[in-house]
């Protein structure tokens, strides 16, 4: 008879116990506009996704460079100029490859160049040019950055907001109103 | 002190009078379950007594109790009654049965002063031929007529030794047994419509509570998963996805754990009041045992 009482009181603890647990909200992906709005980055926003990676010396280093709009306030844009910093101590650059969203019906990027200085900046630009559409609106992939690790640590990898530049079709600036970098653990 | 030898014989004579008087009895006889041999056995067994039986009045002692002074409440009557019939004692015998008991109740007025000179209540288990024995009993102790045999055919039901008596059931056992499983304790103390009573409503709460658990544990499941996905994908659709999916995740993984824990505070209330119900309700003596009286014992209280 003890025995079960015991276990019902295990049961019922554990049953306590376990219904208690209540987990965190954490929505914090840096291509959803509604986490950004929550750590007071207003849209549109350059980010970077993953926010933050772990890779071992021998890996490369992939960055997804974005355009964050908030869903209800796009604009319309199709020239942008993305000016990055990365931690030359800890990576150097490998590639970089046109995003997803610039490339045109024709599955072709005619209009995407970058220039490096050989330190630790990085400008990209690109322009939209497709036989069916004049302009980009929304949420979208602008390019990947490719870096090899050339030592241990962690750093961030970050837009220069100063100096990127957004514009329509009409050559209309269109205000960035934030950024989000990345971080980089090298292990 | 002279007069005391004189008074002394005056006593004993009296008393020599009066036992050899014979006694005559009107008998209100009311059983709510026919005793035919109930008369009879009054006339064979007490020769010395004559007996009138007049079944039709009786309900005036229904309420005997509900008077000021019981044994006074009916003088003027009992008079009256023992003048009409020429007798000098009116006997009410009442037998009630209830389940497997039988209660006697019976009151003995003096018709020359109408008050009540005697009375006698007996609740007993029933026996062979019980009530009669009971009536004989409680005839004899009034005339001073009590047979041995009456008195052994009453002690065959009662216990020679109290002290020996084993309970089977005991509210403690009605107690961890409900404790165990709810309702099983009433149902071993026969109370079968709070043993299910109880049961139901500990399986209804006891099932709402696992529901409620198991729900919350698949939101929470679910929550987790789409938090995963959510983190996981660059596609601006995907994320707004499984975002909205992991909020409704999360609001349903609080609301059934909140669910789970009043159900869960609530079966286990519950499961310890129906414990302490079943030791309430448990099962007990049905009376008390009384042990005779013993004019030897220097406890006073009786």
């Amino acid at each position: 008879m003890k025995c079960h009482r015991g276990q019902l009181i295990i049961i019922l603890a554990c049953l306590g116990v376990y219904s208690c647990t209540i987990f965190e909200k954490d929505f914090d992906n840096p291509v959803d506009f509604e986490a950004n709005e929550e750590k007071g980055i207003g849209a549109p926003t350059l980010v970077f996704y993953p926010k933050t990676q772990t890779k071992a010396t021998s890996d490369s280093v992939k960055v997804g460079s974005f355009i964050v709009f908030k869903e209800d306030s796009t604009k319309s844009f199709v020239g942008v100029h993305l000016q990055i910093e990365f931690p030359n101590a800890l990576l150097e650059l490998d590639t970089i490859k046109p995003g997803l969203f610039i490339t045109d019906t024709s599955n072709a990027t005619p209009l995407f160049t970058y220039t490096y200085d050989s330190i630790n900046t990085i400008d990209i630009y690109t322009y939209f040019l497709d036989t069916l559409k004049k302009d980009l609106e929304g949420t979208g992939h602008l390019a990947d950055l490719i870096f090899n690790p050339v030592g241990v640590g962690s750093d961030s990898i970050f837009y220069n907001l100063d100096e990127c530049e957004m514009i329509n079709h009409q050559d209309a600036q269109i205000d960035i109103n934030g950024e989000r970098g990345a971080e980089v653990i090298i292990q | 002190m002279k007069k005391i030898p004189q008074y002394l014989l005056f006593l004993f004579l009296g008393s020599l009078y009066s036992a050899n008087l014979e006694s005559t009895f009107l008998v209100f006889n009311h059983f709510d379950r026919d005793l035919p041999a109930a008369e009879q056995a009054l006339v064979d067994n007490f020769n010395n007594s004559t007996f009138e039986f007049d079944p039709s009045i009786y309900h005036m002692f229904e309420n005997l109790d509900n008077h000021e002074n019981p044994a006074a409440s009916h003088m003027v009557t009992i008079k009256e009654l023992g003048e009409k019939y020429q007798v000098n004692y009116i006997l009410f015998n009442r037998i009630e049965h209830i389940d497997d008991r039988f209660i006697l109740n019976g009151l003995l007025f003096n018709t020359r002063s109408g008050g009540l000179i005697h009375r006698r209540k007996v609740d007993l288990k029933q026996y062979l031929n019980g009530q009669i024995n009971e009536l004989n009993m409680w005839v004899g102790n009034t005339v001073g007529q009590v047979e041995k045999n009456w008195e052994n055919n009453r002690k065959s039901i009662l216990f020679s030794g109290p002290e020996e008596i084993n309970y089977e059931k005991t509210p403690r056992g009605a107690a961890i047994r409900s404790l165990a499983a709810p309702g099983w304790g009433q149902a071993y103390s026969g109370k079968k419509v709070s043993a299910g009573l109880w049961a139901s409503t500990e399986s209804s709460l006891s099932l709402a509570a696992i529901i409620s658990f198991l729900n919350y544990d698949k939101a929470a499941k679910s929550f987790k998963n789409n938090s995963k996905l959510y983190h996981g994908t660059n596609d601006e659709k995907e994320v707004t996805n499984y975002r909205a999916a992991a909020e409704n995740d999360w609001n349903d993984h609080v609301k059934f754990s909140a669910l789970a824990i009043a159900f869960a505070g609530a079966t286990g209330t519950g499961w310890v009041a129906n414990s302490i119900h079943a030791w309430i309700v448990g099962p007990r003596a049905y009376k008390n045992l009384y042990q005779k009286w013993d004019p030897k014992s220097t406890n006073t209280t009786g």
